[in-house]
């Protein structure tokens, strides 16, 4: 794996946090750096399982939010 | 061609001038991400539900009483809330909230069989079960920022000061969690077939070659 890269930075990446700069010096090295870009790769994997967990309420729940706001008094 | 949405900034401003719509529409763009913050903490749907709206009432009383700060994201703001409650609901309860992940919820199996075949929900269902008992596994400050980042869509500095560590640390943790939980699922076939077939995908049976 190339070094310049610290482990945190290709985090920020994965994550989106990273100047667009930065982001296409880590691009360019996923392209060179095969061990890089597996690392990566395992990462990314993890990230995507994560997503599934994803869930949602009732809507009987967001409704009663919604009726909430529209009764609130401003003060 | 994507349609432009509006910017939870502006839909922040619209809502606060007196058009609900415009909370209409940020409740649903956010609702599906806190409560699932708040279950992986509490882990029982009707106490989630409860904190979810709990949150958002919070949310209606600072913006509609005027006292919501432009500075920071409505995504991280909400779901800062968001945690706060679900962990202040356990210390009430005297309870380790991140030690305590349920894995057979019912809030996290909702989808129903008529959606995709029943097979293929079963598998899902077994899938998502146990990735929440290796995230249950992780060490408690790992899965604390996971969950923030992951599902509550906090920056890596808003989780660092959020729970006083440095930003370099929070990136650790994050790391160490995603490396953990990847070692965990690659041992197991059940998330080797997520991974290979997209999502979208219908199983299929395959016979893999040892070594």
């Amino acid at each position: 794996m190339i070094k310049t890269f610290t482990h945190e930075k290709l985090i920020r990446y994965l994550y989106n946090e990273l100047p667009a700069e930065e982001q296409q010096e880590i691009e360019q090295s996923l392209l060179h750096d095969p061990k890089l870009a597996s690392h990566c790769a395992d990462l990314l994997l993890a990230q995507r399982c994560l997503n599934d967990l994803r869930t949602a309420p009732s809507k009987e729940v967001t409704d009663s939010i919604l009726q909430y706001s529209r009764n609130f008094l401003r003060p | 061609m994507e349609t432009m949405q509006p910017s939870d900034s502006a839909l922040i401003s619209l809502y606060i001038a007196g058009k609900e719509e415009a909370f209409e529409l940020l409740l649903e763009r956010h609702k599906s991400r806190v409560f699932t913050t708040i279950m992986l903490i509490v882990r029982d749907e009707a106490v989630a539900e409860d904190l979810l709206q709990d949150t958002f009432i919070k949310a209606i009383h600072t913006m509609k009483g005027g006292r919501y700060n432009e500075e920071g994201k409505f995504s991280s703001w909400i779901c800062r809330i968001a945690h706060n409650l679900a962990i202040d609901f356990f210390r009430r309860e005297k309870r380790n909230p991140l030690l305590n992940l349920d894995t057979t919820s019912h809030a996290f199996n909702s989808l129903s069989l008529a959606e995709e075949g029943a097979e293929a929900t079963i598998t899902r269902e077994e899938t998502h079960a146990r990735l929440r008992e290796l995230i249950q596994d992780l060490p408690a400050a790992q899965k604390e920022v996971l969950i923030m980042r992951h599902y509550g869509e906090m920056s890596f500095q808003e989780i660092a000061d959020a729970t006083g560590v440095s930003i370099n640390t929070a990136l650790g943790r994050m790391r160490y969690a995603l490396i953990n939980l990847r070692k965990k699922m690659a041992a197991q076939p059940i998330f080797y077939d997520q991974n290979v077939y997209p999502r979208e995908t219908d199983p299929v049976p395959i016979q893999r070659i040892a070594g």
